[in-house]
C-alpha cells in the first residue's frame, strides 16, 4: 500500500507557483512521486517511521487549494537576533528578500533554470521538485568571513500548510564556508516541510555545517542533506533535532575523492508525542578517506527515536577508516529507541567499527552527586547535559556551541516539566 | 606470496573432501507440491489425523506467502514444483532393529564421512540419531537414555510413541505461519529428531545427530523439537556434510527448543554442506528457522554454530526470553569462501524481567563471498532490567569479498542496558610477518590467526566439536590466501 498524492492536484498547484521556467523540474518531480508514492513502513528505510500523517496533511492541503500562510516575521527576527551572519531566510518555501542580506553576495540567488538541477531522486525528492517555490543556489568561490545562515522559518496560523525548501550549495576548490541551517516554526495548525539541501565540495574545500531543528512540536518535517566530497575536501557536521512531532533527517555523504574526511555528529532530544528519526549514509567510493560519526539521543515520556547509520565501503576503497557510534539515554518509561548501525564492506584494506548503546542514567553517578548535596532532579539534569555535551561541544562552528547547549538544556527542561519528572 | 607455487596450485584446486554420492536407490515422490503430496507424505508416515490437518493448514498458509527477499543474498528463483518432497532409503519399510541390520552401504557412507558410528558410540559416549536423507536409520544408546527417562528418537517415532508431547509442543515456538520457509517445512517435513528431558534430569550424555542430504533434487525438510522440562539440562550436537552436486539443493529445516522453568538447552551446530564449486556452481541453499523459547523462569538457551558450508545460508537461531531471569546466548562463526553467501545472525526478544542475552558473532569472508550478520535485539516494555551485549566482528581475506552488519535494536524499557559493538578488519601484514619470521608457513599462520579470531566461539563448543570445527575452518579457507 502506498500513501498517494493526487497528481492532477499537484499539477494545478505547480502551475500557480512562481518561476514558470521551472515547469520541467516540477513535472519530473510529479512523475517520480506518482511512480513511487510516499514510502510506507514496508520500505526498509522507513521501517520505523510512518509518513501516513504527513501524506494525509499534504492531501488535505492540496484539496484546500494549497494555501500559503503569511510569514511570521517576528519568528524570523527572534531567530536572527544576536548572530552575526549572512542570512538567507525561507518562509513556507518562499525566500524573504527583506531578511536575506546574503542575496547581495556574488553567486547566491534564486535559481530559475530547470536544467541546472539534477533529476529528482526518491519520492520525497520528487515531492520537493514538484512543489518547490524558490530554489536557492549558492556558489562559494572564495571563503566567506561570516557564517552563512540558512533560516527556515515556517508558520501555519490560518490553515495547515506544506512547504518545500531546496538549497543547492557548491564550494569551489580551496574555498571554505560555514553554514548554519536553522529550522523553526510557529502556529497551531498542522505543518509539514520537506527540505532538501545539496552540498558539493570541490577538491581542497571545506565546509563546517551546523544544523539546529527547533520546530513546534505540532509540526513535522522530512529533511535531507546530500553531500559530495572531492579530493582532500573536508566536511564537519553537527546536527541537533529538538523539535517537531515527526522529524526525519537523512544525511548522505558521498566520498568521491581520496583524502577526504567527514565528521557527522548529532544530538536528538525527544519528549512526549515526538518521533525523531536520523538516518546517515556514508559511501566510501575511494580510499584513503576517513569518516567519523557519533550521535547521542535523550528520550523521555512517550517518545520514539530512530537512528540508522550506514557505512558502505565500495570495492577498491582501500584505506577507508570509518567509525560510527550511537548512544541513547532513556530517562523514563514509554520511551523507545530503534537503532540500526549498518556496515557494508566490499574492500579488505579497511578499518571499520561501530558501537551502539541504550541505557539509563548511572545510579552510582547519581548517588555520588546526591552525596555532594545536589538534589535528585538537578543531578539528573547535570548528568543528562554531560551526556549530550560530548557531541554538542564538537559542533564545528565554535560560536554556536553555547546557543546549542542552551537550546538542548531548555528543551530537556521543558520535557521534564511536561512529564512531571 | 612466498608459498611454493605448486603447493598453492594444489590447495586452490583441492576438491570438496566430502563430495561423493552413495549409490542407494531412493524411494521418493515425483517432483511437485500440492495438497495430495502433503497427504501422501503424511500417509507414508502413518501419521495421526491431527498432524495431517496441521500440515495441510501449513501448506495453505504457505501458498499465500511470498518468498522473502530482504536478505543480502542473490540466487536464481527456486522452482518449488521441480523439487521432490519426499525420499527415503530403500530399507525404510523393514526398519533395522540394530546397527547390524543397517544397510552396509549406509554405514559405508558414514565411514567415508569419518563418523565411526559404533566406535564413537562406545568411545565418546555420544548417542547418535543419524538422519540419512529423510528417515532415521539408527539410534544408539537408547537404553541408557531410557533409564534416565530421556526420550531421544526420530520425529516419526515420537509422533507414534508420544503423540501427546508432539501435539503439545509442535509449532509452539515456530508456528506454521512464521515465515515462508517454516511454513513450507511444516507442510512437508519428512523427519528429524525429538528430544524430551523430564523434570530434574540432567541428560547423561551429549545428544548428537548427523544430517545428510543425498538423493538428487530432493529438498530436505527436517523438523527438530527439543523440550527440556523443569530443572533439566541437555546438550545437543548437530553436524552436517553433504555429497557434491551440480544442482542447487534446497534445505529448509525448522528447529524448536522449549526450556521450561530452570531448564537449560545447549544447541551446537557444525554445518559443512556442499558450498558449490570454485565457480559458484551448485551448493546447498540453507534456509533454516531455529528458535528457542525460554518459557520458564531462570531457563537458559545457548546456540553455538560454526557455519562453513552451503552456497547460501539464511539462518537466525533466536531466543525468546519469556521467563524472568532467563538467559539467551548466541555464539557464531560463519565462514564464506569462493561464491558463498551467508546472511546469518540471531534475534533476542526480551520479555521477562532481568533477562540477559549475549551475542558473539565472528564472520570470515574470503574469495568472492558475501557474509552478513543480521541480528535483532528487542526489549519489550515489561522487560525490566534487561541486559544485552553484542560483539560482532568481521575478518576479510581478499579484495573481492564483502562483510556486512545489519543489527537492529528496538528498546522499549528505560532500565534496559543494551550494547552493540562491531569491527571489521583484515589479517594485517604485521601479524603475518611476525608469524612468518618465527618460521610459520603462511597458510599455517593464517589458520592460526583465524582460529584465534574465532576462539571465543570455539570455547563454547563441546570438545568433540571444537576439534572438528577447527579442522573444518582450515579446510574451508584453503586457497583463500596467496
Amino acid at each position: 500500500m502506498m500513501h498517494e498524492l493526487p497528481v492532477d492536484r499537484l499539477a494545478e498547484t505547480a502551475a500557480a507557483l512562481p518561476h514558470a521556467s521551472l515547469a520541467g523540474l516540477r513535472e519530473a518531480g510529479r512523475t517520480v512521486l506518482a511512480r513511487q508514492g510516499f514510502p510506507t513502513t514496508k520500505v526498509e528505510d522507513w521501517k520505523y517511521t510512518d509518513l501516513g500523517g504527513v501524506a494525509a496533511l499534504s492531501r488535505a492541503w492540496l484539496a484546500a487549494g494549497a494555501p500559503v500562510d503569511e510569514p511570521d516575521t517576528e519568528l524570523v527576527r527572534r531567530a536572527q537576533a544576536g548572530l552575526d551572519a549572512h542570512w538567507i531566510v525561507i518562509a513556507n518555501g518562499s525566500v524573504l528578500e527583506a531578511f536575506s542580506d546574503a542575496l547581495a553576495l556574488p553567486g547566491i540567488g534564486v535559481a530559475t533554470d530547470a536544467s541546472e538541477f539534477p533529476k529528482p531522486h526518491g519520492a520525497l525528492g520528487g515531492l520537493n521538485a514538484a512543489l518547490v517555490r524558490d530554489p536557492v543556489r549558492i556558489r562559494v568561490s572564495e571563503s566567506l568571513t561570516k557564517p552563512l545562515a540558512l533560516l527556515v522559518a515556517d508558520s501555519a496560523t490560518a490553515s495547515a500548510v506544506t512547504a518545500q525548501v531546496r538549497v543547492n550549495l557548491a564550494v569551489d576548490r580551496g574555498a571554505a564556508v560555514q553554514v548554519f541551517e536553522h529550522q523553526v516554526s510557529s502556529g497551531d495548525e498542522g505543518h509539514y516541510s520537506n527540505v532538501l539541501v545539496e552540498l558539493d565540495l570541490a577538491a581542497d574545500s571545506r565546509c563546517d555545517y551546523v544544523r539546529l531543528q527547533q520546530r513546534a512540536t505540532a509540526h513535522s518535517q522530512t529533511a535531507r542533506l546530500d553531500v559530495r566530497l572531492d579530493r582532500d575536501a573536508r566536511f564537519d557536521y553537527f546536527g541537533a533535532d529538538l523539535g517537531g512531532r515527526l522529524a526525519r533527517h537523512d544525511l548522505a555523504v558521498d566520498i568521491a575523492g581520496r583524502g577526504a574526511s567527514a565528521t557527522l555528529n548529532g544530538v536528538y532530544v525527544a519528549g512526549p508525542g515526538q518521533h525523531v528519526d536520523n538516518h546517515t549514509r556514508t559511501d566510501h567510493r575511494v580510499g584513503p578517506a576517513t569518516s567519523r560519526q557519533e550521535y547521542r539521543g535523550v528520550l523521555a515520556g512517550r517518545a520514539r527515536a530512530v537512528w540508522n547509520g550506514k557505512a558502505i565501503v565500495h570495492a577498491g576503497a582501500d584505506g577507508t577508516d570509518a567509525e560510527q557510534a550511537n548512544h541513547n539515554l532513556l530517562l523514563t518509561e514509554q520511551a523507545e529507541v530503534d537503532a540500526k548501525p549498518e556496515l557494508e564492506i566490499y574492500a579488505d584494506d579497511v578499518k571499520c567499527a561501530h558501537g551502539t548503546t541504550v541505557g539509563h542514567l548511572d545510579e552510582r553517578a547519581l548517588y555520588y552527586l546526591r552525596t555532594r548535596g545536589i538534589g535528585r532532579q538537578r543531578a539528573r539534569r547535570i548528568l543528562t547535559r554531560a551526556f549530550a555535551a560530548t557531541v554538542v561541544d564538537s559542533a564545528p562552528i565554535a560560536g554556536l556551541r553555547e546557543t546549542i547547549g542552551d537550546a538542548v538544556e531548555a528543551r530537556l527542561r521543558d520535557i521534564m516539566a511536561e512529564i512531571g519528572a | 606470496m612466498a608459498t611454493e607455487p605448486e603447493n598453492l596450485e594444489q590447495l586452490v584446486n583441492r576438491r570438496y573432501k566430502h563430495g561423493f554420492v552413495t549409490d542407494i536407490a531412493s524411494e521418493g515422490l515425483p517432483p511437485g507440491l500440492d495438497e495430495d503430496v502433503v497427504r501422501a507424505i503424511s500417509a507414508i508416515k502413518q501419521e495421526p489425523e491431527f498432524l495431517l490437518e496441521w500440515r495441510l493448514r501449513a501448506y495453505r498458509l504457505w501458498r499465500e506467502m511470498a518468498e522473502p527477499d530482504w536478505a543480502h543474498v542473490h540466487y536464481p528463483k527456486i522452482d518449488y514444483d521441480a523439487i521432490s518432497y519426499y525420499s527415503a532409503p530403500k530399507s525404510d519399510k523393514d526398519r533395522p532393529k540394530s546397527l547390524d541390520e543397517v544397510d552396509p552401504k549406509l554405514l559405508e557412507t558414514y565411514d567415508k564421512l569419518g563418523i565411526p558410528l559404533h566406535e564413537r558410540a562406545k568411545l565418546a559416549g555420544v548417542a547418535v540419531d543419524a538422519v540419512f536423507d529423510s528417515v532415521s536409520v539408527a539410534t544408539t544408546f537408547k537404553k541408557k537414555l531410557a533409564d534416565a527417562g530421556v526420550i531421544f528418537c526420530s520425529f516419526s517415532e515420537a509422533v507414534r510413541e508420544h503423540p501427546e508431547l508432539v501435539r503439545k509442543y509442535l509449532g509452539s515456538v515456530v508456528p506454521q505461519r512464521d515465515n515462508f520457509f517454516a511454513a513450507l517445512n511444516s507442510a512437508v517435513f519428512s523427519d528429524g529428531s525429538f528430544v524430551y528431558i523430564p523434570k530434574g534430569v540432567r541428560c547423561p550424555m551429549e545428544l548428537s545427530t548427523y544430517f545428510r542430504i543425498n538423493a538428487a533434487n530432493t529438498g530436505q525438510f527436517e523438523r527438530t523439537l527439543i523440550v527440556a522440562d523443569e530443572g533439566s539440562h541437555v546438550s545437543y550436537l548437530e553436524g552436517c556434510t553433504a555429497p557434491m552436486r551440480d544442482e542447487n539443493q534446497l534445505h529448509a529445516a525448522v528447529v524448536e527448543l522449549v526450556a521450561l522453568k530452570d531448564a537449560e538447552i545447549k544447541y551446537s551446530t557444525v554445518q559443512n554442506w556442499y558450498p558449490g564449486d570454485e565457480e559458484g556452481r551448485g551448493g546447498i541453499y540453507n534456509f533454516v528457522t531455529k528458535r528457542g523459547d525460554c518459557r520458564g523462569a531462570n531457563s537458559k538457551i545457548s546456540w553455538t554454530q560454526v557455519e562453513t558450508g552451503s552456497a547460501i545460508t539464511w539462518k537466525y537461531p533466536s531466543c525468546i526470553l519469556r521467563g524472568d531471569n532467563s538467559v539467551g546466548e548466541f555464539y557464531s562463526v560463519a565462514v564464506a569462501n569462493n561464491y558463498q553467501q551467508a546472511d546469518t545472525g540471531t534475534k533476542m526478544i526480551h520479555i521477562g524481567r532481568n533477562t540477559r542475552s549475549t551475542i558473539v558473532s565472528k564472520g570470515i569472508s574470503a574469495g568472492k563471498a558475501q557474509n552478513a550478520y543480521r541480528g535483532l535485539v528487542r526489549v519489550m516494555p515489561q522487560a525490566e532490567g534487561a541486559r544485552n551485549h553484542t560483539q560482532c566482528d568481521s575478518l576479510l581475506i581478499g579484495k573481492e569479498c564483502g562483510a556486512h552488519t545489519f543489527p537492529y535494536m528496538e528498546i522499549r524499557n528505560p532500565t534496559a542496558k543494551v550494547e552493540h559493538e562491531a569491527t571489521t578488519s583484515k589479517i594485517s601484514a604485521d601479524q603475518l610477518f611476525y608469524c612468518r619470521q618465527r618460521g610459520i608457513a603462511e597458510e599455517d599462520a593464517v589458520n592460526m590467526i583465524v582460529n584465534g579470531f574465532c576462539k571465543e566461539v570455539f570455547n563454547e563448543l563441546p570438545m568433540e566439536f571444537a576439534v572438528e570445527a577447527q579442522a573444518l575452518l582450515n579446510v574451508s579457507l584453503e586457497g583463500a590466501v596467496g
